[in-house]
């Protein structure tokens, strides 16, 4: 049967829904946390062998009535958000249990939201790319609550739930103007409309309104601080990369099947964007004493650096984004983890930079990955985020954004000041009252090193998946106009 | 006569949602918005949408509404508790960019010159019912209704995690 | 054997692995000091002797040999490989390197033996090693700048290495960050040439330089020099290299004398080919370099910490290298590269020696219960250590001589050799510019002997000042010894090739003009001929050797007034009368032309004020403040309308209607 078929393309997602759903159950027999837990990482694990063997074996084909595709850039979406959950829910158990927060509910939510960023990102039909969006987002919402006793978390939840909604609406209005200028919500027929009548730019701009929103490009960006500071720190690396990969991966695919045709008309917007965002970003992270605020604007400049990517308007640039999401998924869920577990030593406040000093020589262990995560993100070789770097912005220079490269590479030089300013005090400051570690759990250290290995890696040897990529747009309509 | 049903709905729905955000007693401002909620489903009605325009009424004045003067009157909000306190330069400017916005958008609309499809009376009526809606939904927009259901589950669930009782969370320890 | 030329680069980072790896996890691996030490220096050892068997198979006409380990980055039309290429070039600046680099581990095994990182510090020079020599060996200028990051995060690591003291972590974030700004230059060099050629591989560069018409050669050529400002320590950012001196000794010695400093010019010389089209470019590094020499030349003369001089020297030093690269003359920088690396290497290293000697003294006084603090690298506390530390003195005699430029020694006929180009240079295009630059080049030689004598002179000659400064320090004598031999053995082997390094480039005119047929004895520049191109000497004889009479003159000149000027304990008496003599100028000497300041008042300072009363208000007023306006959490709702009152959100959604007018204004319109 077809939806057999279906169904088996899109495995991971369907694993991880019955996974959300055991989980809720399990938790309303009043199920032992502990069961909880490994249930769920059970059946991540179990979807993440799924992902990888889709990523490597499986063809690009289209599902559900061409509502969402498998394989391609669908199975790479898919493969980033379910590596990025997995081990966000490790580090997120211990984490929570650590700041006394360990909610049974916290689990099935984490699934559900996984569920609508795979949506969201294999999404091939306007709809879909809404209920996905939609998804991710209410259980979002949620999670950025989680700590109570905090103000910050209440605040960050529900300031990010109105701001959410405000953008709901905006995104709705503009499937409709593309509905009504294009007569299909489906990516490839609005793509083969070329006929560009005012409703139908008036859709686009409203659809990349509410995706810049969602990945918080300036000047939509204004929750993204107070969120980021207000939820638990491993949620915080969990939206700013696996959520940030569901979207952008979704925004990549819009671009590249629904607008082929006005990818060079895009160019100017996206590099406003680009530039407001590596800028503003980068100035606001420089002044920020909290490490985990300084991390939150510093997300926001990585967005910058993406919309280079985007503005380039090049099957170049679409890969060197993509590219760049997995690298930065390895690089900022490693530097929210250690960050996370320096905060489970103490309290939730154990964030001002100061705090860190000399804590390099307390857990060697630690302080090496947090360097080497922070290298990575402030783009120094030999690790994937110069890599990433380096494609997004060469992609940008071949499409003649030479200017809005130079900010670009001068704004992420100017990064590596506050990325080393945490290393300087890691390392070469005194601590001033003895503050002690205790030793982080083997599976939590094992996580965090994997990825360390991850991303140095992907700063050595590339390749491999940086020509994968680049095989995902070989039937783009963009690569028979490319010069 | 359907001009004039358009003009009347339409006029009947601005008018309650401003009526919603400019009165002062949030329970005048739920009923409002109930009102409001009718005159949209009036709007489909005259689209031949008549299924959406029963579900409208169901689920949004019926249910949800319901429930939000439930929350209101549970919460027992203080009348004196002002939405709208003193007009100073921020809400200027919120009202002039909202004006720009709107006028851009209204623009955009204004031009709109492509063709929509054609449909007879009879195909628009077929369209609008149960039958079709929900053929539509179990076969081309699988998928998206399902993928609503998890979303629906996980409102739920996200409900109960931001109601529960504050910290009170069993440590492990391990 | 060329193509086993990857295992010179691989066996530092070996050498790197192992004892950062092992010191890291085992406390007993950290007290075999003796093992670390000779496994770091048979890391960089044995690279040399690869190098050195490479080299013998080398021949001048040699074609190039490239060794691709595997593809780096793949992505569409744009590929990088690890690939490392084996030329006369590369060789060479392998050869120095890890030559020099050996050296300088062994002599670090003597001078860091008492501290507590000792594991670290050489873990870190080898992982410096490794470094370099990717800069220097690689193929394509993605490696090459990865090598070119690579060198100023050890740098950095070394700098800051005694990180307790606040002030030297400071010098390792500014050599950090004034390098960054050079660093974004090149990138944005390597882009536009990436953008005209299409690939990073030097070969394909090379062979496709016509391609560069005339603007893109001029500003690929002056990036690129930009980013060379940086690592190399010219104007206007090279004020980061004397506060580099925090690090240890050995540090300033392999790092910021001998050969991370040289990479700018390594870099220029490689694309010598790009830079002889580009006039407008050349006269740029030219002047800048003209300037730095200069100005660092005198800032020299005024400091009386032993390590600043030999800083400023260097920076001077650089300067020169760079007139050379201006006027033409790739191979004559090489050159002075080459015999600078020997005897600077050579000073660096004897200083070091200088203050290990002071530090015992100071610590024995310790140890007898007298609490005497002074600064054990001031060299006026200095004076006669001639007699005490014999072969730290001998060397450093000879190195002096060799940077004064006096006859025979290296440094004569590396920096004769730059002279003779830059006057040549004034025949051609901006002639009058580059005449004024070669007689700047001569007063900076001449201040180049004057102070470098002035140091010699006041730190080992006359008597020892120490006992009649300080109250205990009387008997302070008897404490002075020579460093031991795994010190002295480098240093003597340095002040030998300072000595006799000069006659790899003895210039042909030397024997043409008595032979009157060709001679080969320059074989430097036989050596180098096939990779760098290079403005032709069209001078004649005479000419030639008046330049020459007149450097000798110049340096012997110099040599002789501070000899009567700084001899015998003359020397502070002398520094007030040139002061006195100067006034104002001598002022700004010793402030240093106040470029600190300057960056301070200029870019530092509006910056903290821009982040402080812009960005920080609009944080902690809108933002914070917000955070202080929230309700308790039970009035869920009641917070909500609070949060309208204050009028945050609201900010936000206005914040977000813009934005939207922004994109809709962008795209209908």
């Amino acid at each position: 049967m077809e939806i057999i078929n279906d169904l088996l393309l899109f495995l991971p997602a369907t694993i991880v829904a019955i996974g959300g759903l055991t989980v809720m159950m399990l938790d309303g027999y009043k199920a032992r946390s502990r069961t909880i837990y490994t249930t769920t990482m059970v059946f991540l694990g179990i979807a993440l062998g799924v992902a990888s063997w889709d990523l490597l074996m499986q063809a690009p084909e289209l599902i559900f009535s061409d509502m969402a595709g498998a394989g391609g850039t669908a199975a790479f979406g898919t493969f980033i958000v379910v590596f990025g959950t997995f081990f966000t829910v490790i580090l997120t158990h211990d984490y929570l249990i650590g700041v006394k927060h360990n909610f049974p509910q916290v689990y099935p939510l984490l699934m559900f939201c996984t569920f609508g960023m795979i949506v969201l990102a294999t999404a091939n039909d306007l709809v879909t790319v809404f209920v996905g969006l939609e998804t991710m987002s209410v259980c979002l919402y949620a999670l950025a609550g989680i700590i109570r006793d905090k103000r910050l978390g209440v605040e960050s939840a529900l300031k990010y739930f109105v701001m959410g909604a405000f953008s709901t609406g905006f995104f709705l209005y503009g499937i409709t103007l593309l509905y009504g200028a294009t007569g299909s919500t489906s990516l490839p027929e609005i793509g083969a409309y070329t006929d560009g009548g005012l409703i139908y730019w008036g859709g686009v701009s409203l659809l990349l309104v509410a995706f810049m929103f969602k990945v918080s490009a300036v000047p939509f960006h204004m929750w993204t601080p107070d969120v980021y500071t207000g939820s638990p720190t491993t949620i915080t690396a969990y939206m700013s990369t696996a959520g940030k990969t569901a979207s952008f991966v979704a925004l990549v695919l819009i671009l590249d099947r629904a607008m082929p045709f006005i990818a060079t008309e895009l160019t100017a917007t996206f590099s406003i964007i680009a530039l407001l965002t590596m800028i503003l970003g980068n100035a606001v992270a420089m002044v920020q004493d909290n490490v985990k605020r300084m991390l939150a604007y510093s997300s926001i400049a990585h967005v910058g650096y993406l919309f280079v990517g985007l503005a380039a308007g090049s099957v170049a640039g679409y890969s060197a984004v993509l590219f760049y999401l997995l690298a930065y998924t390895f690089m900022n869920v490693g530097a929210f983890g250690v960050v996370a577990y320096y905060e489970k030593n103490h309290d939730v406040h154990f964030n001002n930079v100061e705090s860190y000093a000399g804590l390099g020589y307390q857990r060697p262990i630690m302080g090496v990955l947090l360097s080497i995560f922070l290298f990575s993100l402030a783009g120094i070789p030999i690790s994937a985020g110069f890599n990433a770097k380096y494609l997004v912005f060469s992609a940008g220079i071949e499409a003649g954004l030479v200017s809005l490269v130079v900010v670009g590479v001068l704004a992420s030089a100017a990064s590596a000041y506050y990325y080393l300013r945490v290393m300087v005090y890691l390392y070469f400051r005194e601590g001033k009252e003895s503050v002690s570690l205790i030793e982080p759990k083997k599976v939590y250290s094992f996580s965090l090193v994997f990825l360390a290995l991850l991303t140095l890696y992907f700063g050595v040897v590339p390749g491999g998946v940086t020509e994968m990529i680049y095989g995902y747009f070989s039937d783009s309509m963009l690569t028979a106009t490319a010069p | 006569m359907e001009t004039f049903f358009f003009v009347f709905v339409a006029t009947f729905a601005l008018g309650t949602a401003l009526a919603m955000v400019l009165s002062k007693n949030t329970v005048n401002s739920a009923l409002f918005l109930i009102l409001h909620m009718l005159s949209v489903s009036g709007f489909y009605l005259s689209l031949n949408a008549q299924f959406l325009a029963v579900i409208q009424i169901l689920v949004y004045a019926g249910a949800i509404m319901v429930l939000f003067l439930f929350v209101i009157m549970v919460l027992n909000m203080d009348e004196d508790e002002q939405i709208v306190t003193k007009v100073d330069f921020k809400q200027i400017f919120a009202v002039l960019v909202t004006v720009i916005v709107l006028a851009q958008l209204l623009y955009i609309v204004g031009n709109f010159t492509g063709a929509l499809p054609d449909f007879s009376q009879q195909e628009l009526m077929a369209i609008g019912t149960v039958e079709a809606i929900g053929d539509e939904m179990f076969t081309t927009f699988l998928l998206p209704f399902e993928a609503t259901a998890i979303l629906l589950t996980a409102a739920v669930v996200g409900a109960m995690l931001l109601a529960q009782k504050n910290v009170n969370v069993e440590d492990e320890i391990e | 054997m060329a193509e086993f030329v990857w295992l010179i680069v691989v066996i530092p980072l070996i050498g790197f692995l192992i004892n950062g790896l092992l010191g890291l996890s085992s406390e007993g691996y950290r007290k075999q000091k003796s093992v670390i030490g000779w496994l770091a220096t048979f890391a960089v050892f044995v690279p040399f002797l690869i190098a050195f068997q490479i080299f013998l198979e080398m021949n001048a006409g040699s074609e190039p040999v490239v060794v691709r380990l595997f593809t780096w980055i793949e992505a569409g039309s744009f590929t990088s490989d690890i690939a490392y290429r084996v030329d006369q070039l590369s060789i060479l600046m392998a050869l120095v390197v890890t030559g020099v680099g050996t050296l300088i581990h062994i002599y670090s095994m003597g001078y860091m033996k008492t501290d507590e990182g000792f594991y670290k510090f050489f873990a870190y020079l080898n992982l410096f090693i490794f470094a370099m020599l990717n800069l220097v060996m690689a193929n394509n200028l993605l490696l090459l700048f990865l090598g070119w990051e690579g060198v100023g995060v050890c740098s950095y690591l070394l700098i800051g290495f005694w990180y307790k003291d606040m002030e030297k972590a400071t010098a390792a974030n500014k050599a950090f960050i004034y390098n960054r700004v050079g660093d974004f230059a090149f990138l944005v060099a390597m882009f536009l040439v990436f953008r005209t050629v299409g690939s990073l591989d030097f070969d394909v560069i090379f062979s496709n330089l016509h391609l560069f018409n005339g603007d893109i050669a001029f500003w690929v050529a002056v990036l690129m020099f930009i980013g060379a400002t940086g690592k190399s320590a010219q104007i206007p950012l090279f004020v980061w290299l004397p506060d580099a001196m925090a690090g240890p000794t050995p540090v300033s010695a392999l790092i910021h004398a001998a050969t991370m400093v040289t990479s700018g010019i390594y870099l220029i010389t490689r694309f010598s080919g790009l830079y002889m089209t580009s006039p407008e470019a050349m006269l740029l590094v030219a002047v800048i370099g003209g300037l730095t020499a200069i100005v660092a030349a005198t800032i020299a003369l005024t400091q009386y910490d032993i390590k600043k001089v030999l800083a400023y020297s260097t920076v001077s030093q650089l300067g020169f290298m760079f007139l050379a690269l201006g006027s033409g003359g790739f191979v004559a920088a090489m050159f002075h590269v080459v015999t600078h690396a020997f005897f600077k290497a050579c000073l660096f290293l004897g200083s070091g020696s200088v203050i290990h000697a002071m530090h015992h003294v100071e610590h024995e006084l310790e140890h007898e219960g007298k609490h005497v603090h002074f600064d054990p690298q001031d060299m006026r506390n200095m004076g006669g250590l001639k007699e005490y530390m014999p072969s730290t003195y001998k060397t450093f005699l000879i190195s002096t001589f060799a940077i004064a430029g006096i006859p025979v020694f290296s440094g004569f006929f590396s920096k004769d050799e730059i002279l003779a180009y830059l006057f040549n240079a004034g025949l051609g295009e901006f002639g009058a510019v580059y005449y004024a630059l070669w007689g700047l080049a001569v007063l900076t030689a001449f201040l180049t002997a004057f102070y470098m004598f002035r140091l010699t002179l006041t730190t080992f000659h006359g008597t020892f000042k120490l006992p009649g400064k300080f109250k205990g320090a009387e008997n302070a004598a008897k404490y002075l010894h020579e460093s031991p031999a795994s010190m002295t053995a480098p240093l003597w082997i340095l002040a030998a090739l300072a000595l006799v390094g000069g006659f790899m480039g003895v210039p042909e005119f030397f024997v043409t003009t008595f032979t009157s047929t060709d001679a080969t004895v320059n074989w430097l520049y036989a050596w180098l001929s096939g990779v760098t191109v290079r403005a032709a000497i069209i001078l004649p004889y005479g000419v030639k050797w008046t330049l020459v009479a007149i450097a000798i003159v110049v340096a012997v000149g110099a040599t002789i007034l501070a000899y009567r000027m700084y001899d015998n304990d003359k020397g502070e008496a002398t520094d007030a009368a040139i002061r006195e003599r100067f006034g104002s100028l001598y002022a700004t000497w010793e402030d240093k032309y106040k470029f600190d300041e300057a960056y301070e008042a200029m870019i530092i300072r509006p910056g903290n004020r821009l982040a402080d009363r812009v960005l920080a208000v609009f944080d902690v007023k809108i933002l914070d403040g917000f955070v202080n306006a929230i309700g308790s959490i039970v009035q869920f709702f009641g917070s909500l309308l609070r949060f309208v009152q204050t009028g945050v959100i609201n900010t936000y959604a206005i914040a977000f209607v813009v934005g939207v007018i922004l994109i809709i204004g962008l795209l209908i319109f």
